[in-house]
């Protein structure tokens, strides 16, 4: 309470505020493996605290997020999907709209592709040719069955004025299971009794490329940082892009602006949707080869909620974020094959790590927000 | 720090007061203080042969922000028991030189001398600690808590660690006999509960419960209506009278004609001069604060207008909360005529306009511009036809706060050329064109990478007028074009609005200032609960008559035998 100390500190925060506010990419990326450092640091006395090997552990943890080429290629996989699925949450929150149902829009999306791939293969010629108009075909498909299925929630905000989070969270439940009870009564190919549907045809695969993965190529990471690019395009240079930043600004200038605010909740959750239902694409294509039951799937659409909020809804930045999430995912799974510290304490030093990570750039936000830094009159 | 004894006196800190009695200074400061306890320990002796020292003196301010020049090597004194107004321009460092005062900002050179003492201050809470206290234009009030909780918050009086509400209550109402305050009366309602003038007067009492010798107030009268702002000077008058001492920040050169002992005025960072309260006038006063002569009368026009732009006829719309806020205008707006409406705000005003503007949907009538029956088009399309319009909330609807003058330079924009083509955005475009506002409407910082929060609220006002007034319309709708613009703007505003009325422009002009509406309008239409209740002649109506339309009663003699009402407007 009282006394200089509090004082003291007080401009000292201010002064580190300041500074935080005005660093450069380049000094946030640095602050980013500092604090991932850091944490690691802080994760390994708990892990030896808790009587396991603090070493073993961290260099588990390093060693299966880029240890090998096949760890890395797992990283890639992950990180891929968590751009993806990253970059679809992150065009809905910064137009100011609450997606929580990327991992719907993805487990549709998926759906749609595969659908259309087992559909389409016996008509269209074997081999490459038909394999890359097969998962054109699928990735249109999905995008169309993304944008539409996120479009419900939009709509039902827009016109009907329901609440987008409660939406999206219950579309999730029903996406996975009509899903599940499509394939299971539909698709499951006679003989079998896991609810798969068929293999798709081998041709139907994404060039490896570089790494040698069953379940990872970097045409995936490709379209991945493609969506990023045409995503931060469209956010920063055109019309439609400003319209929707500005509403998630400040929705009353948007309307002075001439922004319908009804029909610019609906288009942010079609493109949302969009690029969730193209994560689910490549989801089927390059991990699955098939599809299966949704609930079974990796939460991709929830952790990248994470994702996009660390890259605070930027798509640039949403890839390093994913990075690091993919890397930690990756790692975390390792431990748990060659160390016996048990899963509950991995996650825990991973969140500890996220935390890390994520706390100055929390402090350049409130720091930004409570103007500091940079030229006031 | 260690004053959690008896916050009503001084607290803890040896000062050099100034005595009650007999200082000899300018203004009389001879009433006892009263502190109600006899705390006022330390009596400087030599104060009494007259050698005061004054309650603050800041002896050569300079602060700098990045390249901006907020404060110039300022000198100003507050001698103790009067009030000193600084007046200056949006962005002439007002604030700023007081946020040095109250330890926001550490000067980087200058010193401060509280009551004869050199002082630094790290922060608001060092200050509060020497006797300074700030009421500021946003009160800093807990809305849901209690008047006391607020008073005694971070001061509170405790007895055996809990707070002790009994003697919290004593002593407010100790400081609010002292002063005449009705604080008192509310010490167990709710701040949001009150109104805006009672809160202020809670901010007072709080800062003078903390031991205040020194009171800034920061535009305290912004927000006040006219019945409020003649309470708190009698207020102001009653704590010089006690021996505090009162710094009153304002750009409202009659306000700080009425109260203050001692004007300092202020231009681009730096104090241009120090003059008597008493034996200045406005036109010395405009002209140390812009630079030049200014000009307060009406301009005869040399035009006339032309065909009609805008017709409007059996208007209903409704407000936020359903009720019919604006019943059955009828009224048109030919080009290059100006159409002022006047009104007691709240009479329908901001309703209309966003009907007109295309932000409301209409209940029942018409809006036809220019031959077109635009009622049911949206707001974009009525851009795209030519219709601009200055929001009454430029923090909400004209700036989005968090981008810089760039990106805000292109609201409202997203569908003209050359700043979008086709779908996509010309930034370098939009940035000439953000560049060119700051320049013409002398926007400061004069930068355009500034965000729009950081701006203050008449460089704002400058910024989105230019804005509006740029888009080279047919028909401009301004609320309120001037609210919180200091005098240089308002003029080069009105310029540009006669201009943009000599070229053809239809102009709805909505203001809650009598004088603005009078000396630009060509026609003045009075609303009264949502109806045009008469449109009057401007030369042939007095402010007189136009007050009782406005508060629905007619006039005796209407619009008859009236001489030009004289500039001014707002005097007493």
């Amino acid at each position: 309470m009282s006394g200089a100390d509090t004082d003291g500190a007080r401009a000292f925060l201010d002064r580190a505020a300041d500074r935080m506010v005005d660093a450069t990419a380049i000094e946030r990326i640095a602050i980013g493996f500092a604090s991932t450092a850091l944490a690691l640091a802080l994760g390994s006395v708990i892990v030896a605290a808790t009587g396991y090997d603090a070493v073993e552990f961290v260099t588990s943890l390093v060693d299966g997020a880029v240890g090998s080429e096949s760890n890395i290629a797992f990283t890639l996989r992950q990180s891929s999907m968590l751009i993806l699925a990253g970059v679809a949450v992150a065009i809905a929150f910064r137009a100011g709209v609450f997606n929580i149902g990327v991992q719907g829009q993805f487990v549709v999306g998926g759906f749609a592709t595969s659908l259309t791939i087992l559909y389409f293969a016996p008509h269209l010629p074997e081999g490459t040719t038909g394999g890359v108009l097969l998962m054109a075909l699928g990735a249109i498909a999905a995008m169309l069955a993304g944008g539409a299925y996120a479009a419900l929630p939009g709509l039902m905000k827009a016109y009907a004025d329901a609440n987008e989070v409660i939406t999206t969270i219950m579309l999730n439940f029903i996406a996975s299971g009509v899903v599940y009870f499509l394939i299971d009564e539909y698709l499951r190919p006679a003989g079998t009794s896991a609810p798969n549907t068929e293999r798709f045809p081998e041709y139907v695969e994404l060039p490896r490329v570089v790494f040698d993965s069953p379940s990872f190529s970097v045409v995936g990471l490709g379209v991945a940082l493609a969506a990023v690019v045409l995503v931060a395009v469209f956010m920063s240079r055109t019309r439609l892009g400003y319209d929707l930043v500005t509403s998630g600004h400040q929705q009353s200038a948007a309307a002075y602006s001439g922004v319908d605010p009804g029909r610019t909740v609906v288009t942010t959750m079609v493109l949302s949707g969009m690029v969730a239902g193209l994560a689910g694409a490549v989801f089927a294509v390059m991990i699955l080869g098939y599809y299966s039951d949704p609930s079974t799937f990796p939460t991709f659409g929830f952790d990248a909620i994470a994702v996009s909020l660390l890259a605070a809804n930027s798509p640039v930045g949403v890839v390093p974020a994913g990075l690091l999430f993919g890397g930690l995912d990756a790692g975390g799974q390792y431990i748990g094959f060659t160390t016996d510290v048990p899963s509950e304490l991995v996650d825990g030093v991973v969140g500890l790590i996220v935390l890390f990570v994520a706390a100055p750039e929390l402090f350049r936000m409130a720091g930004k927000r409570a103007w500091l830094g940079g030229d006031r009159e | 720090m260690s004053d959690g004894e008896t916050p009503v006196g001084d607290g803890g800190e040896a000062e050099t007061d100034e005595t009650p009695a007999g200082d000899g200074g300018e203004a009389e400061t001879d009433e006892t203080p009263a502190d109600g306890d006899a705390s006022r320990d330390s009596v400087d002796l030599t104060a009494a042969d007259g050698d005061v020292p004054p309650a603050v003196r800041l002896e050569g301010i300079t602060k700098r922000f990045g390249d901006v020049v907020a404060n110039d090597g300022v000198d100003f004194t507050l001698e103790p028991g009067t009030v000193h107004a600084i007046v200056g321009e949006n962005g002439a460092g007002k604030t700023t030189l007081m946020s040095v005062l109250y330890g926001l900002y550490r000067p980087d050179e200058g010193r401060i001398v509280v009551d004869g003492e050199p002082r630094t201050f790290d922060s608001p809470r060092d200050a509060s600690d020497a006797g300074i206290g700030m009421i500021h234009q946003h009160f800093q009030l807990v809305d849901t808590m209690t008047v006391l909780q607020n008073v005694v918050l971070g001061y509170e009086p405790t007895d055996s660690g809990l707070v002790d509400a009994d003697r919290a209550r004593e002593e407010i109402a100790e400081v609010c006999a002292t002063y005449g305050f009705d604080v008192d009366e509310y010490l167990d309602t709710r701040i949001e509960e009150l109104g805006i003038g009672v809160q202020q007067r809670v901010e007072i009492v709080k800062s003078l419960y903390r031991g205040a010798d020194t009171l800034v107030l920061d535009e305290p009268t912004a927000v006040l209506t006219p019945q409020e702002v003649d309470d708190l000077f009698d207020v102001m008058v009653e704590l010089t009278e006690s021996g505090r001492s009162l710094v009153f920040i304002t750009h409202k050169l009659e306000e700080a004609m009425a109260v203050a002992d001692e004007i300092t005025v202020l231009r681009d960072g730096e104090a241009v001069g120090t003059v008597d309260g008493d034996a200045t006038s406005r036109e010395e006063l405009a002209r140390m604060m812009v630079g030049r002569e200014v000009l307060f009368d009406t301009v005869e026009r040399t035009t006339s207008p032309g065909a009609e732009i805008l017709s409007v006829e059996d208007l209903h719309v409704r407000d936020d909360r359903g009720l019919l806020a604006v019943r059955g205008v009828d009224c048109t707006v030919r080009e290059g005529e100006i159409l002022g409406i006047a009104g007691v705000e709240g009479n329908g005003q901001a309703e209309l306009v966003e009907a007109l503007t295309g932000l409301r949907s209409v209940e029942e009538g018409t809006v036809t511009f220019a031959g077109r029956d635009v009622t049911d088009r949206s707001r974009r399309e009525r851009i795209q036809a030519g219709i601009a319009y200055v929001p009454e909330d430029r923090q909400a609807e004209g700036l989005v706060q968090d981008y810089d003058l760039v990106r805000n330079a292109l609201l409202g924009n997203q569908t003209v050329e050359p700043f979008v083509r086709g779908r996509f955005v010309n930034w370098g475009a939009v940035r000439d064109h953000a560049e060119s506002i700051v320049d013409e409407y002398d926007v400061q910082p004069g930068n355009a990478d500034a965000e729009a929060s950081s701006l203050s609220g008449g460089n704002q006002q400058k910024f989105v007028v230019g804005r509006e007034f740029e888009h080279d319309p047919d028909l401009l709708v301004a609320s309120h074009p001037t609210r919180g613009v200091d005098i240089g703007a308002i003029e080069f505003i009105h310029e540009r609005l006669r201009e943009m009325r000599d070229d053809g422009v239809g102009v709805v002009l909505v203001s809650s200032k009598l004088d603005e509406i009078q000396q630009l309008s060509d026609r003045i239409a009075v609303v009264y609960e949502g109806e045009f209740v008469d449109v009057v002649d401007p030369a042939a109506v007095t402010d007189h008559d136009l007050g009782l339309l406005m508060t629905g009663d007619s006039p005796d003699g209407p619009v008859a035998a009236a001489e030009p009402a004289a500039d001014g407007g707002g005097g007493a």
